[in-house]
Parts: structure tokens; sequence; C-alpha cells
């Protein structure tokens, strides 16, 4: 059952400023004797302050200046993250809008180039039987130069979007 | 792409760092800021963990992190007190990330042998870090006690540290320190008898 004791803070400013028990009253020590939540304090409290006096002696803290240098190397590298974050979100949507114009140029090519389809179809047909007459079509120079071109800037896009080690 | 020529300055290691870029300390208060606090903190931290090598881990780590902290407490604007106890607050955070964190290594991996030597080896260290009757408390009830009877903490400053209410430390401290006050007793009357 918890019964706090009106004694407890005194007793404790006590033990805390290291005066009890030579400092303590009589009155306190008889007090201390008969109420058990303050015994408890004292027996704790005497235990804790001499570990925390042992501890306090035992160890050898690292240099202040390595901590403070790994603190700055991790606020620059937080700060490089920062600034770099954007700049993925930006490659992303770049490509995102490529990889769209080329399936609407492709999409657009189907629609209304049907015969470009067709000579696909003929294609092994007429590589096995006949050279195929490129400068018959105008057209097909063209959809191979926007293929070429695609490749290009796709190519241009994986490199730009991969990650690269740095030196 | 290497940004780092850009940053003459590097502003404050967490992402809404905005309002306090700058950060809250110079390299000569720290020192002195550090040498005031590093052995408390890793007496707690150690206390608490009973494990000295994890201790002088988790400290390094607070103070890397309050030096990074956008909303650490500045010396000169806050003091001293308001600076330590945030200081305390991470290391509690990080003692209690570690306790939380699953173990890397599946326990059916693990052989007896090296399971048996381990445990050997932590209790050995345990018990020098630890006084037999902290070893027997659980770790929230060894931070409460520490931080009210060996750092003279207040229930306030407590429940801002171990992120409790400061209505509920009253009761839990008078728990932990009869628990404690129990098992010194029965230490003292085990001591006793084998004198």
């Amino acid at each position: 059952m918890l019964r706090a004791c009106p004694r407890e803070k005194e007793v404790n400013e006590l033990v805390v400023r290291g005066q009890w028990p030579q400092a303590a009253s009589a009155d306190v020590h008889e007090h201390v004797r008969r109420c058990r939540a303050c015994a408890d304090l004292v027996l704790v409290a005497m235990a804790l302050q001499s570990a925390h006096a042992e501890a306090l002696v035992a160890v050898r803290p690292a240099s202040a200046g390595a901590l403070w240098w790994r603190a700055q190397i991790r606020r620059r590298r937080a700060a490089v993250e920062r600034i770099e974050r954007p700049l993925v979100g930006a490659q992303i949507f770049a490509l995102a809008v490529s990889l769209l114009a080329a399936l609407g140029f492709v999409g657009f090519e189907a629609r209304h180039g049907v015969a470009w389809l067709d000579w696909l179809e003929g294609l092994p047909q007429a590589a096995t039987t006949q050279m195929v007459d490129f400068s018959s079509s105008g057209w097909m120079w063209l959809l191979l130069a926007a293929g070429a071109m695609l490749a290009l800037v796709a190519g241009l896009l994986v490199y730009l979007t991969v990650d690269k080690p740095k030196a | 792409m290497n940004w780092e020529f850009a940053l003459p300055e590097a502003p404050a290691c967490e992402a809404h760092a905005g309002a306090h870029a700058a950060p809250h300390m110079d390299s000569e208060a720290f020192a002195g800021f550090y040498e005031r606090s590093a052995r408390p903190l890793w007496a707690y931290l150690a206390r608490v963990s009973g494990d000295a090598a994890l201790a002088e881990d988790l400290m390094q780590e607070s103070y890397v992190r309050f030096l990074c902290a956008a909303m650490a407490p500045s010396l000169p604007r806050d003091g001293e007190v308001a600076a330590r106890l945030y200081l305390f607050r991470i290391g509690s955070n990080l003692l209690r990330d570690h306790w939380r964190r699953p173990k890397a290594t599946s326990i059916d991996e693990v052989s007896e042998e090296f399971f048996a030597a381990s445990n050997a080896a932590r209790q050995v260290e345990s018990r020098a870090v630890l006084t037999p009757a902290m070893l027997q408390m659980k770790p929230r009830e060894r931070e409460l006690l520490w931080l009210a009877h060996a750092e003279g903490y207040s229930h306030r400053e407590i429940a801002q540290v171990m992120g409790l209410a400061a209505a509920s430390i009253r009761l839990l401290l008078f728990r932990a320190r009869r628990k404690m006050a129990k098992l010194l007793r029965a230490q003292d009357a085990q001591t006793g008898r084998a004198e």
C-alpha cells in the first residue's frame, strides 16, 4: 500500500546533500527508525549514491573533439541527402515524361501509319526473298531516326538515374 | 553528383531543421559541457543497462545526436540543466531502442556452447557493473531509481527524461524503492549469515 510520508522530502534532502546521518537531528533519526518509507529511502539512496561515486571514477570518456567531428560529418551527410532528394524526384519525373512521350509516339504511329505495320508483317518474307527498298519510302527513314533517338534518350536517362559509386 | 562543394556551413541533421539551422553550441562550449556531463551519463547508461561497453557506445551516440538535434537546448539560452535533461532523454531513448531491437541472428542458429559462454560473460560483466540488488530490478525501475537518487532529479525532471507523466513518477518510484530496499535487506541478511 502506498503511504507517502510527510517528512520524506526532508529526509531526502539530507541524503542528497550528504548530510545523512551526521547532520540529522535525533528527531529525524527516530523518525527514520520508525517510518518504513523513509527507512527505504535512506537505504536505497545511500546505496545508489555510493554506486554513483564508484561509477564516476571508473569511466574514461572519449575525446570531445572526436564526437564533435562525428556530429559535423553526420550533419554534412544529412544536408547532402536533403539536397539530393529533390534531384532524384526530378530524374524520376523526367523518366516518366520520356516514357509517356515514347508510348504516345508509338500509339500515334500505330493509328496513323497502318502501312508501317503492314511493312513490319511483310518484313520476314521480304528479307528472305528480296532486299528491302528503303529509298522507296521516305517515312521509313524518319521512323528509324526516331527509334535511334528514343534509344539514345533512354540510355542517357538510365545513365543519369543509376547511382554512380562515389570516389 | 557531389554537392558538398556547395555546403560551406553544414546545417543541422534533421529534415525539419529549418528554424534552428545553426548549431546550438560551438566546439569549446561543447568540450566544457562534455567534460561536466559525460561521466554522469556513462554511469547512468552503465548502471541501467549493466553493460559497460554498450554504455560507452550509447554515450557517444547520445552526444552526436545531441549536437545534431535541431531542437536541442542551447547552453546560453536554456541553461546546463535543460541541456543535461535533453541528453539523458536521448540516452534513455537509445537504451529503449536497444532493448526493443530484434536480434539479427535467429536463436536456432546459435550453438549452445556459444550461448552459454556469452551468457556467463555477460553475467560476470553485469555483476561488475551492477550491484546484486540492481541486477534484480527491471530496467525501468533502475532508470527511475538512478535518476532520482544518484542524479537527484525531481519527479518532473524524471518524467521529462523518461517520457512518462509526472503524476505517475511518485507511485512508480515508491514501488521501485520498496522493492530495492527489500532486496538490499535480504542481501545484507545473507551476507550476515555467511559471515
